[in-house]
């Protein structure tokens, strides 16, 4: 098992994969880490130095991933709120934010705008 | 006007008249089977059975992992239901280098088939599994090429030499051809099968320390797979070469040795590439024997790999250490003093377009058959400087098509394996030769060999 940013991640998972498990990380922030740290696209935990690691785990703590960038996502539709934007307003009753209809095929929005924000 | 119940007497009756005993279908049944086969009662209702009881469906067990893959990549060099060609002699170390042997067959030793397994000379789009021995048919341009390769021996200097053609004109099968000479030869051969392997980002690789603009790669595993096939094929030659530079600094190998046990001193990747590069500069020393290095897939060199450096730009092949260290060798930065070849096969269908490449090689054929050279095309942008100097000390040499007489000998070595059950005459082999694009080899093997249903 090899820890990266306190998640256990099996031996046998992609590098990548397991990088891009993290809220906020995509394809291409994975492209970029990886190649800073020179580990090829079909990598596995298990195949990391200990050393690579800490360094992994280092630059991860660095970005806003994860929690961090639930909780910004967050603070960013509360002010909205606050202020009594129409969208913040919108976001408050669960209805599509961006001008869409909402007599039917609001399930996403219905589902996801809601305070906390589901994400 | 007639009323409907005076025209329904014109239609035809809907059951019929005749008695159900006399009313039977034509059958070819026995009498005595059809009886037994079904009964005179009415077929009865089918009972449902209900969805929920059904059986549990039994899967096959999933093969383990690596297990496809191996089965894929495996090499299969005989086959027990194929015929054994009587009258083929066994190759000698210089029969390929006489021209009265050109047109015939002859087969590759058994120790030398274990030898280039691990060189991984055979490819699996190679058709060895249908014979029950591996047999090479010595054509006269390979003559031609062994007799280079001789040459270059005597004369202490390299031929560098890139073999290109039509697709399955057999540059592989010359490759390997090259390679089972170097080897009865005595020569020290190092083979890299797939150059896309190195290039296509899936091997691990390192930086090499303080490179920077451009970075230089290492690539550990891929060289200590390296290691290891060089010294299994090449075993009896490095035990018999004593070390002549003391190797301690950088390198697992304390103290005397042989070029073996220096080899066999790199127990893990991290090791691998100091190891390669002390072999490598051990053999360029006087008194080595001739070096082979071999490269299948050149195009996937020349190009920008799917690596990336550290500030994400993508790395250019030349910039990995082990494609630099073939490419010098090839481009004649790197002499080889004690004679030997460096030669490198374009691939027909894994290929990547490179204008540089093409061009060069266009170039480099034009002015050996003294034809006018081909000039850059001012509209394309993709060219290359690197590849260009890479490739521009080489010479090319093209593999042309069989001629009748060896898509003859070809085709009655498949006929006497049991594998080409036709009659063999002169129709025959000139019609499969028209149609295999005039004795393309492959196609050959395509139109007659693996068409045939067993």
């Amino acid at each position: 098992m090899v820890f990266i940013m306190g998640v256990n991640f099996g031996e046998g998972r992609l590098v990548k994969k397991a990088l891009e498990s993290f809220y906020n990380l995509g394809p291409t922030s994975s492209s970029r880490i990886m190649a800073k740290f020179s580990i090829h696209k079909l990598a596995k935990c298990g195949s990391l130095n200990p050393r690579t690691v800490t360094s992994l785990t280092a630059e991860l703590s660095q970005m806003t991933i994860d929690n961090d960038a639930r909780k910004l996502m967050n603070d960013n539709i509360q002010r909205l709120r606050d202020i009594g934007s129409y969208r913040g307003r919108r976001h408050a009753m669960g209805y599509p934010v961006r001008g869409q209809k909402t007599q039917t095929q609001t399930s996403t929005a219905s589902k996801l705008n809601r305070l906390p924000r589901r994400v | 006007m007639a009323s409907a119940h005076s025209l329904r007497s014109f239609m035809r009756p809907t059951v019929s008249t005749t008695p159900r005993s006399l009313a039977r279908a034509f059958t070819t049944t026995p009498l005595q089977s059809a009886a037994q086969g079904k009964s005179s009662l009415p077929p009865q209702k089918q009972v449902q059975v209900s969805k929920k009881h059904k059986k549990p469906l039994v899967r096959a067990k999933a093969p383990n992992p690596g297990e496809r893959k191996a089965f894929r990549k495996r090499i299969q060099l005989s086959n027990n239901s194929a015929l054994e060609v009587q009258g083929t002699e066994d190759l000698q170390p210089d029969t390929m280098l006489k021209s009265e042997h050109a047109g015939k067959m002859f087969s590759i030793p058994n120790d030398m088939q274990d030898k280039l397994r691990t060189l991984e000379a055979f490819k699996t789009t190679q058709s060895w599994n249908l014979f029950r021995k591996p047999h090479i048919l010595v054509r006269q341009d390979l003559v031609d090429l062994m007799n280079k390769l001789e040459a270059a021996k005597g004369n202490q200097e390299a031929l560098r030499l890139v073999l290109t053609g039509t697709k399955l004109s057999g540059k592989s099968h010359a490759l390997l051809q090259a390679m089972l000479y170097g080897m009865m030869n005595n020569w020290v051969v190092i083979n890299i099968p797939e150059a896309q392997d190195l290039t296509n980002g899936n091997t691990e690789y390192t930086p090499v320390p303080e490179t920077s603009d451009p970075y230089e790669f290492i690539q550990p595993v891929y060289c200590y797979k390296l290691l290891t096939s060089i010294y299994d094929a090449n075993k009896s030659v490095l035990e018999g070469l004593k070390l002549q530079k003391d190797w301690s600094a950088t390198t697992q190998q304390k103290g005397a040795g042989s070029l073996a046990d220096l080899i066999q001193s790199a127990r893990e990747p991290d090791w691998a590439w100091p190891t390669f590069m002390a072999l490598w500069q051990e053999l360029q020393l006087p008194g080595r024997p001739p070096v082979l290095f071999a490269l299948d897939g050149l195009s996937h060199i020349n190009k920008k790999s799917d690596y990336r450096d550290p500030e994400f730009n993508p790395v250019h092949a030349h910039d990995l250490v082990l494609v630099r260290t073939f490419v010098d060798a090839l481009s004649g930065k790197t002499k080889l003093p004690n004679g030997g070849a460096v030669i490198a096969a374009t691939s027909g269908n894994n290929r990547q377009l490179q204008p540089s490449q093409e061009l060069v090689l266009s170039q480099l054929e034009a002015g050996q058959k003294g034809d006018e050279v081909p000039k850059p095309d001012p509209y394309e942008k993709g060219y290359d400087e690197r590849v260009y100097d890479a490739l521009k000390n080489s010479t090319v040499m093209r593999l042309e098509a069989l001629s009748k007489a060896d898509a003859r000998v070809l085709m009655e070595y498949w006929g006497a394996s049991g594998m080409l059950r036709r009659k063999i005459d002169q129709h025959t082999v000139w019609s499969d030769w028209a149609l295999s694009g005039h004795g393309i080899v492959g196609e050959l093997e395509r139109t007659s060999l693996l068409t045939i249903k067993m």
